[in-house]
């Protein structure tokens, strides 16, 4: 038997000569801090030092580590924090946390490569770049991450004070920090989901026996009643066993037949005449949701779901004044046709759930964006009492709008559990992840715009069709009825159903695809009318917090010093566009403050996906009582816990923060009330005197409705439109339990690009992000989130898109080499300012910055390009292939 | 979770590092036997011949070959192309031999479900599917572009490979003219690569590679070369081209080398010989652009090395 050194203890390896080092380091150490993420070395989570030199331990056979000393992310801080650990502490160089500790393990290594030989001089952004070149982070971190690892390279964090923004940052840092993946229990399971091969088929035997009669195996059956398949990778059945190779043979042994339906696959072919039809009229209910609320009736042709058109306002109108200004070749007249594409959450966490009965009660823990909803759909569906199901969901490796509901991956785990009497796992591999766990659909916008002879909005006219897959309730152009208004506007949205993977709600649903045509279709206007294009949005766009933005953005001294196009090979730009999301929140959202045993104590059932909810809440509770965050025992991500928000619609700050200070607010009275000793007169720290002799006392606030004193000009968007908007709010609430507020999140990017024209490579140099969410809860956090966004926002406009099999539907872009998300080295230099009003109608004046902030950075990086290069491109990602061929035949450089 | 359903590949395979073969042993992609390769004197590290030639071991880390700086001093295009793949954890681990022997990264050939040349089916999926990152040069049924860097940098240099059967083979030797589209290599069964041997450095030699990419790095190259030249005189005299990503093997760009050599090494010059480097090419219906690249990355190296 070989043995290995692992954190400085021997350790037995297995024969196996297929067990790999990550093995080992999770399932037989239960060293969990190592996270698998890729499974074929291109994302870096599973880093572990070999000998000293970072590995991709997913990669690695067990038996190549004998001999040698490992050394994972709990070795690296076990005695003392390492350097590097206190400076990603301290510069919030983390969101969900899943990526971090292979980062740690590289830059750890780095950093004392570069100290033993550099001293205290400071690396480079490209040598560190170059250096963590290995390894993704989804949320975006990469600003902060630069800069922890320079400052630790430097000596500035080899003291033994430090100081988090995020509270939870330490379990990150250390690997201690428990995901869903990371759960296990005695005797768990692991299970596997069986998916179909064919694009579209009916399923007319499914034979489970062969597997049911292998040792320790569980088998359900996961068809719907009309045994039909839509998707290549539809859910079959599930199977769990003792390990991951046995219910690998137990897939293998399930007996299926099916009969092969003519299928569709994609955007074009899905509205041709004769294209088959995926779902029947009996079979619409089947379909998936791609927005964050429920969606309302529209016509349902074949494959084609609309127009839902609700939000035009004089249509025909709009439709008039655009062919009367073609046939006059009004030469203000834009009209173009965008294409973007399908963007992947690529959540480094998979969908992952682990269900255990203890009798008739059910714990999961799953990662999830809704702790609590989903404990509510669950009891619903398995007519289950609401008090006998638990949620849980301590920390969640991103989730981008993914996680938002009762998934593949948790029916298989329950009905696994439920069958197997046992607790089961059932975690996504990558290419489910990026296949079948939902994406932002590629759309089709046809966009006509027309100033008016005075130089206002005339008519804009906006037709989207989304590549919706087996899913529907796409709004794209409707987006545009809330910003520019017209004399008249036409927006029509269509879903163009085929069989491909359900597309899901993604940041901001519906709100980037708009913004990359609509914005460079205004982009294109203010060239025509000679404005300039602030200028032109400052006319056009009267909401007073995107008014604050376009001042600010017009006086960036990069905005000032821009110049028209150039020749030569590299070329830069500057470009800029608008975003905006709904302020939304949740109803009956509660949160309880306590003060317990001498502490202050804030229980809430939401959950924290990287976004900082632990934060926002402890700053908050902190400022209120002048205590440091730290003193504030948060307790989320358990469905226990009085009902929170979920996360998405970025509403979670904006309904948290209102019932905390209210329940700060009375818990203070009642603590002042019940203290038999008032707090020393002149004392500094009255209230923490008060808490540490304060009886328990509780105190529950549900979110109640905001004020309705607003500022000029600050209104809800959607009473703004009209009965229609009255109507379609009133729906939100109802059905989706979401308040559409006052006023409008907004962003504004002034974005520097270069391109290479000759290899047609275009590298973004500068990122000015302006955001007006209200007053910024938990600073150091926000920025974090608003870097990400235009990280996430780069990786739509540059790099990533779903590539398919256009006959089979099958995705090609399954593996993190083919599904690109921006790395380190391509992030720029990002500044970012906030405009804290706006709000002040909200208790807090704070509202969620996740959507607007990502929603205008592809629009304002095309606009760049076409600053830079004098070519509009009209398709993203705009990669290489599509700049030279942009460029082909023009002035050679 | 996917089945494979496709022909896998159940020979025996060799593992040096396993960064290939892990992965496609968790796809179900391969499930023969494993024979693992361990390192002697002879298969491993790097050594120097009386005349400055190199051989290097192919069990070496691209790492070490990556940070030697004799080799760096001597073959410049080896040592970057090196450095310029795959990730600092990949390059710490993988090993020269593994490096030219690697399987094809195509997507349908990763596919454990999706038949193709490379695993027994009769079609290259590729050819009439999605083929965005596939090759400019159809040279063979198969339409995949060679993985290997190192056999692209390899073959710039004229080196030979020493198998555990054969010796004095070359690049093309082993890798065979992309005719034969069920196989990456030319090895036969059960042979392995031993080492590599590199002729010695010509005089003033200058080289250096480049890869054109979406991203900063960690990417499949669209297009890469290596570019080796002495230039004496102002006049480039000897030039070697190799470019990797636009075909089934690496390619030697002889036209463009031959539109340099003898020429004065300036701006002009240059941008006439990038041009026929694309010269045989044939664009499959998405790839018309690598050509694009392609002599844009010969002019913009040439450039870098002569000006």
């Amino acid at each position: 038997m070989t043995t290995t050194t692992v954190n400085g203890r021997v350790e037995s390896l297995p024969d196996d000569p297929d067990a790999l080092l990550i093995d080992i380091v999770r399932d037989q150490l239960k060293l969990t801090g190592t996270k698998l993420v890729c499974g074929a070395g291109v994302c870096g989570a599973c880093t572990v030092l070999v000998d000293g030199a970072p590995v991709a331990s997913c990669l690695m056979p067990a038996q190549a580590a004998a001999g040698k000393a490992v050394t994972t992310v709990e070795g690296i801080g076990a005695v003392r924090l390492h350097p590097v650990q206190k400076a990603f502490m301290a510069h919030d160089a983390l969101q969900c946390g899943f990526c971090t500790p292979g980062f740690i393990v590289e830059a750890t290594a780095f950093c004392d490569s570069w100290r033993a030989t550099r001293g205290a001089a400071v690396p480079s952004r490209e040598e560190i770049g170059a250096a963590l070149s290995g390894h993704l982070c989804r949320c975006g971190a990469y600003d902060s991450i630069f800069r922890a690892v320079a400052d630790a390279c430097a000596g500035r964090f080899d003291g033994d004070n430090v100081t988090a923004p995020r509270i939870e940052a330490r379990d990150k840092v250390t690997g201690a920090a428990k995901y869903t993946v990371d759960i296990n229990h005695d005797g768990q399971l692991e299970g596997l989901i069986l998916r179909s091969r064919e694009a579209h088929a009916r399923i007319t035997a499914l034979d489970l026996a062969a597997a049911r009669a292998l040792a320790g195996v569980t088998a359900v059956s996961l068809l719907g009643d009309d045994k039909i398949v839509r998707y290549v990778g539809e859910p079959i059945a599930a199977v769990a066993a003792p390990d991951r190779k046995s219910a690998l043979a137990a897939l293998v042994a399930i007996k299926l037949t099916s009969e092969r339906l003519p299928a569709v696959v994609g955007l074009d072919a899905g509205r041709k005449d004769d294209a088959p039809v995926v779902f029947d009229k009996a079979s619409r209910k089947r379909a998936g949701n791609v927005s964050e609320a429920a969606g309302g009736p529209a016509p349902w042709k074949q494959n084609i779901r609309g127009p839902t058109a609700v939000f035009s306002t004089r249509a025909k109108k709009a439709r008039n004044w655009v062919d009367e200004a073609r046939q006059a070749n009004n030469a203000l007249l834009v009209e173009a046709t965008f294409r973007t594409a399908t963007q992947q959450h690529a959540c480094l966490e998979p969908h992952a759930a682990v269900a255990r009965f203890d009798g008739d009660r059910l714990t999961l823990h799953a990662s999830t964006q809704q702790v609590f909803h989903l404990k509510e759909q669950i009891a619903k569906r398995y007519k289950l009492d609401h008090d006998k199901v638990r949620v849980i969901a301590e920390h969640v490796g991103g989730g981008f709008g993914s996680k938002a509901s009762l998934g593949t991956e948790t029916i298989a785990a329950i009905e696994l559990a439920r069958e197997a009497k046992a607790p089961v796992r059932v975690a996504y591999d990558r290419q489910e992840e990026l296949s079948v766990a939902g994406y932002r659909p590629a759309a089709e916008l046809k966009v006509a715009l027309l100033p008016s002879e005075q130089g206002g909005l005339k008519a804009l006219s906006v037709t989207a069709h989304a590549d919706t897959g087996a899913a529907t309730n796409s709004t794209i152009a409707g987006l545009a009825r809330l910003i520019y208004p017209a004399e008249a506007k036409d927006l029509s949205d269509f879903d163009v159903i085929s069989n491909l993977p359900p597309g899901a709600a993604f940041r901001g649903p519906g709100g980037p695809p708009m913004a990359f045509a609509v914005e460079q279709a205004i982009d294109e206007a203010a060239l025509r009318l000679n404005v300039d294009p602030i200028a032109l949005r400052k006319r056009w766009d009267p909401d007073p917090n995107r008014q604050r933005l376009y001042d600010w953005a017009s006086g960036l001294e990069i905005w000032r010093n821009r110049k028209p196009s150039q020749n030569g090979r590299y070329r830069r730009g500057i470009g800029m566009a608008t975003g905006y999301w709904l302020y939304l929140w949740q109803p009956n959202v509660k949160v309880e403050v306590a003060v317990k045993g001498g502490r202050i104590v804030a229980s809430t059932a939401t959950q924290d996906i990287g976004t900082g909810t632990r934060s926002v809440l402890a700053d908050t509770i902190a400022r209120e009582f002048d205590l440091e965050p730290s003193d504030i025992d948060v307790r989320i991500g358990d469905s226990s816990l009085p009902e929170g928000p979920g996360s998405g619609g970025s509403r979670v700050t904006a309904s948290v923060m209102p019932p905390t200070l209210q329940a700060v607010r009375k818990l203070k009275a009642a603590m002042l009330e019940q203290a038999t000793r008032k707090p020393a007169p002149g004392s500094n720290a009255p209230w923490r005197e008060l808490i540490a002799r304060s009886p328990d006392i509780a105190v529950v606030e549900t979110r109640g409705e905001d004020g309705k004193n607003t500022a000029p000009g600050v209104r809800s968007p959607l009473r703004e439109v009209g009965l229609i908007g009255m109507v379609f709010g009133w729906m939100m609430r109802r059905f989706s339990n979401i308040a559409v507020g006052a006023g409008v999140p907004s962003s504004v990017q002034v974005i520097e690009v270069e391109v290479d024209t000759w290899l047609g490579h275009v590298r973004v140099l500068n990122v000015h992000t302006g955001i007006a969410v209200g007053k910024i809860a938990a600073p150091a956090l926000a920025r974090s989130q608003a870097c990400g966004a235009v990280i996430q926002g780069l990786g739509y406009a540059l790099y990533e898109a779903r590539e398919l099999d256009p006959k089979t539907g099958d995705v090609l872009t399954a593996g993190m080499e083919d599904y690109r998300i921006p790395g380190i080295a391509d992030t720029p230099e990002i500044d970012v300012h906030f405009d804290e009003a706006g709000f002040d109608h909200v208790l807090g004046n704070s509202v969620g910055i996740g959507e607007a902030s990502t929603v205008p950075t592809s629009a304002a990086v095309a606009n760049a390009i076409h600053n830079a290069i004098g070519v509009r491109l009209t398709e993203i990602p705009i990669r290489p292939d599509r700049i030279v061929e942009a460029l082909k035949g023009r002035d050679a450089a | 979770m996917s089945v494979a359903t496709a022909d896998a590949i159940s020979a025996p395979e060799y593992r040096a590092a396993g960064t290939d073969l892990s992965e496609r042993r968790r796809s179900g992609l391969s499930c023969g036997a494993v024979i693992d390769l361990t390192a002697s004197p002879d298969t491993i590290g790097i050594a120097w011949g009386a005349d400055g030639a190199a051989r290097i071991g192919a069990l070496t880390a691209i790492a070490a070959i990556a940070s030697d700086a004799r080799l760096a001093q001597a073959y410049p295009g080896i040592t970057a192309a090196a450095q310029g793949l795959a990730t600092p954890q990949i390059r710490h681990m993988a090993t020269l031999g593994g490096n030219l022997a690697q399987r094809s990264r195509c997507w349908y050939f990763r596919n454990p479900q999706i038949a193709c040349l490379k695993k027994g089916g009769t079609d290259c999926p590729a050819r009439a599917g999605n083929h965005l990152y596939h090759v400019a040069f159809d040279l063979g049924p198969c339409v995949a572009p060679h993985p290997s860097t190192m056999a692209m940098a390899l073959l710039a240099y004229d080196a030979k490979v020493t198998t555990d059967r054969r010796s004095g083979l070359s690049i093309t030797d082993l890798l065979g003219d992309g005719s034969n589209g069920a196989a990456d290599n030319l090895l036969a069964p059960g042979e392995r690569i031993e080492r590599i041997e590199l002729p010695a450095p010509l005089a003033g030699e200058r080289a250096l590679y480049k890869r054109a990419i979406s991203r900063s790095y960690a990417e499949w190259p669209l297009v890469e070369i290596c570019v080796r030249a002495v230039i004496s005189g102002g006049t480039f005299q000897q030039v070697h081209i190799a470019a990797g990503g636009i075909a089934p093997v690496p390619l030697r760009l002889t036209a463009s080398a031959a539109a340099l050599e003898g020429k004065p090494a300036n701006a002009a010059t240059i941008a006439q010989a990038a041009a026929p480097a694309a010269s045989g090419a044939k664009p499959l219906p998405m790839t018309g652009y690598k050509l694009e690249l392609l002599t844009g990355l010969v002019r913009d190296v040439v450039e870098r090395i002569a000006l």
